[in-house]
C-alpha cells in the first residue's frame, strides 16, 4: 500500500502546475547567472582576489565552469529551500484544503504510510530539484566555460583546486546539500501535519530558515551554545568539501545533525499527523 | 431478512476542547439496511460519521463495523466500505478517470480502465473520464464520489449528506442511484442527512439524534406510520382536568396530560380518535380543537426545537 | 703571504671602483638584451599565506620589450613583478640611475650591490636594488620596492642558459601583509573565527619558480600576446 500511494504522489505532484515552479525558477536563475557571469564575471573575480592581484598574478582559466558551479551553488542554497517548501509544505496541508484528504484517509491505508509515501515523493522530488541544480551548475558551466582549476574563497583564505581534484567534491558537495534540503523537506511536512492551508507551512518554514540563520550570524555569545545545533547552520556544510584538507570530522558531525533533524521532523509529522481529527 | 449487524455504535463520546459535539450516540445497522441517520445541522452526525470512518478519534465508545473493531482492525474494515464524508473532493488538476484510478488503488480495488469506466456509467458520466475534475459541476462531482465508493465493490457505502447543495434534478438522482446501489448490488447504506423526508423515502431504518444523543431508533415504517398518535385538544372552559379523568377511565394508558387549564394532551391510537370525541361531547365538553399531531415530522421538528 | 693577500684585496677593490654602477647594469642589460624571445616550460610551488595550491606547470612566452603571457591549464599564481617588468624597467636607460652600494659575498660569489632609482615621479617603483655578478653580469638578487606591492626579493639561479641571463630557478619572496579577505564573501562554517588577514601569521611568502627547456630566440609572432 505503501508504493501503490507513493505512486499516486507521484502522480499527483507530476500534475500539478507549482511543481515545475521550482525547476522553472532554477532553470531560469542559473541561465541568468551564467550569462551574467559570461558578460562580467572577471569582475566578480577581482572582487574576490582585489587584495592579492597587487601582489600576485592569477594565470589559466580561472572563470571556468568548476568556478561557476561554485557560485551558482552558493547563490542558491539560500533560495532553494523556498522552491522546496512549496511543494513539501503542500503535501498533506494541501490535500486537508482541498478537501481530498477526507477521502484518503478513508480508505484502508494508515496514516503514517500517507506520511511516509508522501516523504518519499518529497525525497524523489528534492533529489530531482538538486540534480536538475546539479546538471545546470555543473554540465552547462562546463560546456559554456570550460573545465579548470577551482578557486575557493575560505574565511581563512583562497584555496586552489587542481581541476582533477573538484569532480569529486561536488559529488559529495551535492550530497550534503541534499541532506541539507532534505531537512527543509521534512520540517516543511512536518509543519503541513498540523495545518489545513498550504501558504501556512511554507510560511513557517521560511520563517524558521530566517530565524535560525539570524541567530546563527549574530555574534552575540548567548547564542553560541545553541549555534551548533541549529540545522541552518550546517546547511552550508557541503562548501567544507572545497576546503583542503577537508574536513571530515565536521562535515560528519554536519550529516549526522542533519540526519537527527529530518527523523525528528519525519517524527513529528507522523505522531501529529496520526493524532489529528480530520475536520475539514 | 437475517439480522447481521453491519454497524454498531456504542456510547460514543468526542469533545473539541470544551465543546461535546457527540455525548452518547448508539445504534446498529444490519446487513442489507439502507439507514438514514438523522438530525438537525449540529446534532453530531457529521462528528459520528467521521468517527466510523477513522477520520476522528473518538473519547469513548465503541465502533464496531462487520463484527471488527475499528481501531484494531482499521484497514481491513476500510477496505469494505465506500464513502463520502461531507461533499466529494477530488484532485481538480486530474481528469475524472485519473481520480478514480487514485482511489481505486488505496482501495485495493484492480486500477483497470474498464471497470473504472463501467463505473463512471452506472453513474452516469460515461464520456467525461478525460475532463478535468475542475470543471465539473457540483451534482457530477457527487456522482463521481458515489462511483469513487463504490470502485473496490465494498459491502458498506456510508454517504454523509449526499444530496446538499443538489438541484432537485439532482437529488432525484441521487437518491435513484441510493436505491439503485440496495437493489441491484445489494449493497448496505448508511446516509446521514437533517431531512426527514429525504430519509423517509429511500431508507428501511433509521436513527435520530440530537445535541449528540441518541434519541430513537427503529424501523422507518414503524417510526412513521406509528399508530400511536399524540393528540391535542382544547376546551372553550377550564375542563382539561374534568376531562382527563374521563379519558383515562375510557382509555387507560393513554398518558393523559394537562397541560393548561383549558388543553390536554394524550397518545392515543388512530382508529380511536372518532370515538373519544364523542365520548367527551356527550359528556357536555366543548371542544374548539382536536389536533392529531401523528407525524414522526412534527415529534422530529418539536424535538429538534426544543 | 701577508702582502699577496693585501695587494690581492686592494686590487680587486681597485678595480670594481673602476667600474662605474652605470657600467654594470648596462653589461647586465646588454647581456638581457641578448634574448629577443623565449619560451620556457614552468613548474611553480607557491607558499603564500591564505592561499592554498597545488604545484602547477605552465608554460611562458617573452618577447622583446615587454610581452609576456603564461599559459597554464591550471590556475598558476605567480608574483605580478620581478619578471618581465624588471626587464622592461632596465631596458630604457634614461628613467632611472644607478649608485654603488657595495659588494656583499652570495654563497661564494662576489656581488656588487647597486641600487636604481627611477627618475620619473609617477612610477610606481621607489627603489630597485640589484645583487650583480659582475664576473658574469647576471642578477642573482634582486629587490623592488614599489608602492602599491611593498617589497619583492628575488634569487636567480643560473645554469644552461647563464649565457643569455636567463636563470634555471627564481625564488620570490612576497610581502603578504596587504592581504585582505572581503569579509562578506568569505561565508565558509567550520573554520569562522580565525585569522581574517594576514597580520597574525607570516608576513611572507614564498613562490618557488623553476624553469625548463628554454627555447630562446626562436621567433614568436606578437599574435602569441593576443588575449583571448
Amino acid at each position: 500500500m505503501l508504493w501503490k500511494n507513493t505512486y499516486n504522489e507521484f502522480i499527483k505532484i507530476l500534475a500539478k502546475p507549482r511543481s515545475y515552479i521550482g525547476l522553472a525558477a532554477l532553470t531560469l536563475l542559473i541561465v541568468i547567472i551564467l550569462f551574467a557571469m559570461k558578460a562580467d564575471g572577471k569582475m566578480y573575480i577581482s572582487f574576490v582576489t582585489a587584495s592579492f592581484e597587487q601582489t600576485l598574478s592569477f594565470n589559466g582559466n580561472v572563470l571556468n565552469g568548476n568556478l561557476i558551479a561554485f557560485i551558482i551553488l552558493q547563490m542558491l542554497i539560500v533560495h532553494i529551500p523556498l522552491l522546496v517548501a512549496l511543494v513539501t509544505g503542500d503535501l498533506l496541508s494541501g490535500e486537508a484544503a482541498m478537501g481530498t484528504l477526507r477521502m484518503l484517509l478513508t480508505k484502508p491505508i494508515s496514516r503514517t504510510q500517507v506520511v511516509l509515501s508522501k516523504l518519499i515523493a518529497a525525497a524523489v522530488y528534492t533529489l530531482i530539484l538538486v540534480l536538475w541544480m546539479g546538471f545546470l551548475a555543473l554540465l552547462v558551466g562546463r560546456w559554456v566555460f570550460g573545465t579548470g582549476d577551482l578557486i575557493v574563497l575560505n574565511s581563512d583564505g583562497l584555496v586552489i583546486l587542481n581541476y582533477t581534484d573538484v569532480l569529486w567534491r561536488y559529488g559529495l558537495a551535492f550530497l550534503v546539500a541534499y541532506l541539507a534540503l532534505m531537512t527543509i523537506s521534512t520540517l516543511s511536512l512536518a509543519f503541513s501535519a498540523f495545518a489545513d492551508n498550504s501558504i501556512g507551512p511554507i510560511v513557517s518554514t521560511m520563517a524558521v530558515i530566517i530565524l535560525f540563520t539570524i541567530i546563527g550570524s549574530l555574534d552575540v555569545s548567548v547564542f553560541d551554545t545553541i549555534k551548533p545545533w541549529l540545522f541552518t547552520t550546517h546547511m552550508a556544510s557541503w562548501r567544507s568539501f572545497f576546503n583542503d584538507p577537508v574536513p571530515w570530522s565536521a562535515i560528519y558531525k554536519s550529516i549526522w545533525i542533519l540526519l537527527a533533524h529530518i527523523i525528528l521532523f519525519v517524527s513529528v509529522a507522523i505522531f501529529k499527523f496520526q493524532r489529528k481529527d480530520i475536520t475539514s | 431478512m437475517e439480522h447481521h449487524p453491519i454497524i454498531e455504535v456504542k456510547g460514543l463520546q468526542k469533545y473539541f476542547g470544551a465543546f461535546e459535539a457527540v455525548k452518547d450516540v448508539n445504534f446498529t445497522v444490519n446487513k442489507g439496511d439502507v439507514f438514514g441517520f438523522l438530525g438537525p445541522n449540529g446534532a453530531g452526525k457529521s462528528t459520528t460519521m467521521r468517527c466510523m470512518l477513522s477520520l476522528i478519534k473518538p473519547n469513548a465508545g465503541q465502533i464496531r463495523l462487520f463484527g471488527k473493531d475499528l481501531q484494531t482492525e482499521r484497514n481491513t474494515i476500510l477496505a469494505r466500505v465506500g464513502s463520502i464524508v461531507e461533499k466529494p473532493d477530488f484532485y481538480k488538476y486530474l481528469s475524472a478517470q485519473k481520480n478514480l484510478e487514485i482511489f481505486a488503488r488505496i482501495s485495493g480495488a484492480s486500477v483497470d480502465k474498464r471497470s473504472i469506466l463501467a463505473t463512471l456509467d452506472f453513474v452516469g458520466l460515461a464520456g467525461r473520464e478525460k475532463d478535468k475534475v475542475g470543471g465539473f459541476s457540483h451534482g457530477m462531482r457527487q456522482r463521481l464520489g458515489i462511483a469513487q465508493t463504490l470502485l473496490h465493490q465494498p459491502d458498506l457505502i456510508v454517504l454523509d449528506e449526499p444530496t446538499t447543495g443538489l438541484d432537485p434534478q439532482g437529488i432525484i438522482e441521487v437518491r435513484d442511484l441510493i436505491l439503485r446501489l440496495k437493489n441491484e448490488q445489494l449493497k448496505t447504506v448508511i446516509l446521514s442527512s437533517h431531512q426527514l423526508a429525504e430519509i423517509e423515502l429511500v431508507a428501511n431504518r433509521m436513527v435520530i439524534i440530537n445535541r449528540g444523543q441518541t434519541v430513537i431508533e427503529g424501523t422507518v415504517a414503524d417510526l412513521m406510520n406509528a399508530q400511536q398518535t399524540l393528540l391535542n385538544i382544547e376546551f372553550s372552559q377550564e375542563s382539561s382536568a374534568a376531562a382527563a379523568q374521563v379519558i383515562a377511565q375510557r382509555f387507560p394508558g393513554s398518558e393523559v396530560q394537562v397541560v393548561s387549564p383549558k388543553t390536554l394532551q394524550l397518545q392515543l391510537e388512530k382508529q380511536h380518535i372518532a370515538s373519544l370525541n364523542s365520548h367527551l361531547v356527550n359528556a357536555g365538553f366543548e371542544i374548539v380543537a382536536l389536533e392529531p399531531k401523528r407525524k414522526l415530522e412534527d415529534f422530529f421538528i418539536q424535538m429538534t426545537q426544543s | 703571504m701577508k702582502i699577496t693577500l693585501l695587494f690581492a684585496f686592494v686590487f680587486s677593490f681597485f678595480t670594481f671602483l673602476a667600474q662605474d654602477a652605470n657600467q654594470i647594469v648596462k653589461a647586465v642589460r646588454l647581456k638581457l638584451e641578448l634574448v629577443n624571445d623565449y619560451t620556457v616550460d614552468i613548474h611553480v610551488k607557491a607558499q603564500v599565506p591564505m592561499i592554498k595550491i597545488d604545484e602547477v606547470d605552465a608554460k611562458i612566452y617573452y618577447k622583446q620589450p615587454n610581452l609576456m603571457k603564461v599559459e597554464s591549464k591550471g590556475i598558476a599564481i605567480l608574483p605580478k613583478q620581478g619578471m618581465g617588468e624588471l626587464n622592461a624597467f632596465l631596458t630604457n636607460e634614461k628613467a632611472y640611475t644607478c649608485a654603488l652600494n657595495g659588494t656583499k659575498m652570495i654563497g661564494d660569489v662576489k656581488t656588487a650591490v647597486v641600487s636604481v632609482l627611477p627618475l620619473t615621479e609617477n612610477s610606481d617603483v621607489i627603489l630597485v636594488k640589484l645583487w650583480i655578478d659582475t664576473q658574469r653580469d647576471l642578477i642573482l638578487k634582486s629587490q623592488i620596492t614599489s608602492k602599491s606591492n611593498g617589497t619583492l626579493d628575488v634569487d636567480y639561479f643560473y645554469g644552461d642558459q647563464a649565457k643569455y641571463g636567463l636563470p634555471y630557478k627564481m625564488v620570490f619572496t612576497i610581502d603578504v601583509k596587504k592581504f585582505k579577505l572581503p569579509k562578506s564573501v568569505a561565508a565558509d562554517l567550520h573554520q569562522n573565527k580565525k585569522k581574517n588577514n594576514a597580520k597574525d601569521g607570516p608576513q611572507t611568502g614564498t613562490i618557488v619558480m623553476q624553469m625548463r627547456n628554454y627555447k630562446v630566440n626562436q621567433g614568436i609572432p606578437n599574435s602569441k600576446f593576443k588575449s583571448n
